[in-house]
């Protein structure tokens, strides 16, 4: 292991594990409730004891996370480059897209159950609509902002625009495209988690929403913990799949 | 578009050398409700291989002229011949540079320099050539500027003098009857521009190219150029012609010698006239 990736790895692991020492001795010194703020020892207990279930709603969100994210990586590239490379699909579409993203998404969601029901289908939509956005916004601003003159060189070639898109429009659009995965990649997955909470029979939405109604303050620390870890699994998969696709918009000049 | 005409005379006809024809163009648009007249009344001829430059104060239209040679933004009025035939849409193979150099940064110094060929190539242009060529012109042009051996770079590991020089063979790979230039050199450092100069009459000497050159530099315009063309604004139009008397190639010591030194004096004068202000 490099002394860059300890740093970057194992730092922000050290603080954490002395968070939970601290967490786990401030627990038994001030004599918190247990229903108040589980010690993390008995947290760990409760996952271990619930491993089962656990997975079982893990493997449910990370699921519907990911076909929500997928529709709107899909339609998100498509509608960002229509909005980048015409004009006219820019000035109709734009002002409807901030203004559809500057509602809540929560808000939607008992909509999404009066249509569809309880289940998978909100949790999904849900997911697809908060992951759309930054990956449409993106894409269109990478396609607007290709240089005139860069334009011009291929113009006086006899490119047509088709040529230009393919040649330029799409390579230099990648790596905002893949830094968008990374947002978009956590806001389904906040779109699913919200979904389950309010209606879901399964998910760790669900798992959380059952937690409190038994007051079952082991088992809501266990999901949030599930969630954290899920979390920062996507975000660091989009991440790795990013720097690796599109080194050469990040890599530093000797 | 194919040219009509007698197999083997080129197109505008034996006697008439004219690459570049201008008569009367000007160029006219509308913002904010309001026509605004960019350019206006402008002929002129270049020969083919002959070099001409624009020179003027910012806003004098000159950006607007190589762009309507380009076929780039059509004449509202007039007419814009190139090669005998009338340019009503963006020109087919023409090299443009420009002060920023525009290389793909994903794509290695090869590969960038491949991109007017595959264009070209794409789009049925004979001139594209064999693939296998493609590397041979390639190393051909790189070591003409100076660069031999650079194909696997990538655009960020150079220079900017160096990318420059990329950004010019990629303006020439194609073997172009026109070499457009933008302010080509103006973002680098004297002694790079200078080097620049010379690489463009190397590279004259060696292809069959015909350059118009737009810049505000009054000595660049002077080594590069045949013909300098001061241009006025408000509309943009020539206002002085001036054959640059010595012949090309022109080295660095014809830049800075007494005749070059009173051309530029002249030049200077008709542009922005003493007293005027600023």
């Amino acid at each position: 292991m490099s002394a860059g990736l300890l740093r970057r790895v194992g730092l922000p692991l050290a603080v954490f594990a002395a968070g939970v020492v601290v967490w786990e001795a401030a627990v038994a010194l001030l004599g918190i409730q247990q229903i108040v703020l589980p010690r993390p020892s008995g947290v760990a207990v409760t996952f271990v004891q619930t491993a089962g279930p656990i997975a079982h709603h893990a493997r449910y969100t990370l699921m519907t996370t990911l076909i929500g994210f997928g529709v709107a990586v899909g339609l998100g590239l498509l509608l960002g480059f229509a909005i980048g490379a015409f004009s006219v699909c820019h000035d109709a579409l734009y002002p409807l897209l901030v203004g559809f993203n500057s509602i809540p998404k929560a808000a939607v969601v008992p909509l999404l159950v009066m249509w569809f029901g309880i289940g998978t289908v909100p949790a999904v939509l849900t997911a697809f609509l908060l992951a759309f956005f930054p990956v449409a916004v993106n894409v269109a601003l990478g396609l607007a902002t290709m240089e005139a003159e860069l334009r011009d060189v291929l113009r006086a070639l006899g490119a047509s625009r088709w040529q230009i898109f393919r040649k330029v429009g799409v390579p230099r659009t990648m790596p905002l495209f893949f830094a968008s995965l990374k947002v978009a990649v956590s806001s389904a997955f906040v779109g699913s988690v919200i979904s389950e909470t309010v209606a879901s029979n399964a998910g760790i939405g669900y798992l959380m929403a059952v937690a409190a109604s038994d007051f079952n303050t082991r088992l809501a620390f266990c999901g949030l913990l599930v969630l954290a870890v899920m979390g920062v699994a996507l975000y660091g998969l989009f991440a790795a799949i990013e720097r690796r696709l599109t080194g050469w918009a990040y890599a530093e000049s000797p | 578009m194919r040219t009509r005409g007698t197999p083997g005379v080129p197109p505008g006809g034996l006697h008439d050398p004219a690459v570049i024809e201008l008569d009367g163009v000007g160029f006219e648009y509308a913002s904010g409700g309001r026509r605004t007249v960019a350019v206006d009344g402008i002929s002129l001829r270049v020969a083919r291989g002959g070099s001409v430059a624009f020179v003027g104060a910012s806003g004098c239209g000159k950006s607007t002229l190589l762009k309507l040679i380009a076929g780039l933004v059509p004449a509202t009025r007039g007419t814009v011949r190139v090669d005998g035939r009338a340019v009503t849409a963006p020109l087919k193979n023409a090299g443009m540079a420009f002060q920023n150099p525009v290389l793909l940064p994903w794509r290695s110094v090869r590969d960038n320099l491949f991109l007017p060929l595959e264009v070209l190539r794409e789009n049925g242009d004979p001139r594209a050539g064999d693939r296998r060529r493609w590397e041979q012109r390639a190393a051909d042009l790189l070591r003409t500027v100076g660069l031999t051996g650079v194909e696997d770079r990538q655009p960020r590991e150079l220079s900017g003098g160096m990318r420059q020089r990329v950004s010019l063979c990629r303006a020439l790979i194609h073997e172009p009857e026109l070499l457009l230039l933008d302010e080509p050199f103006a973002a680098l450092d004297a002694f790079t521009r200078e080097e620049m100069w010379e690489l463009h009459q190397a590279l004259r000497g060696r292809r069959e190219f015909t350059t118009v050159l737009v810049t505000h530099d009054l000595r660049e315009a002077l080594v590069l150029a045949d013909t300098i063309h001061v241009m006025a604004s408000g509309p943009g139009r020539i206002a002085h012609v001036h054959p640059v008397p010595m012949p090309a190639p022109r080295t660095l010591a014809d830049a800075y010698g007494a005749e070059a030194t009173e051309l530029i004096r002249a030049m200077r004068a008709e542009i922005r006239p003493v007293g005027a202000g600023s």
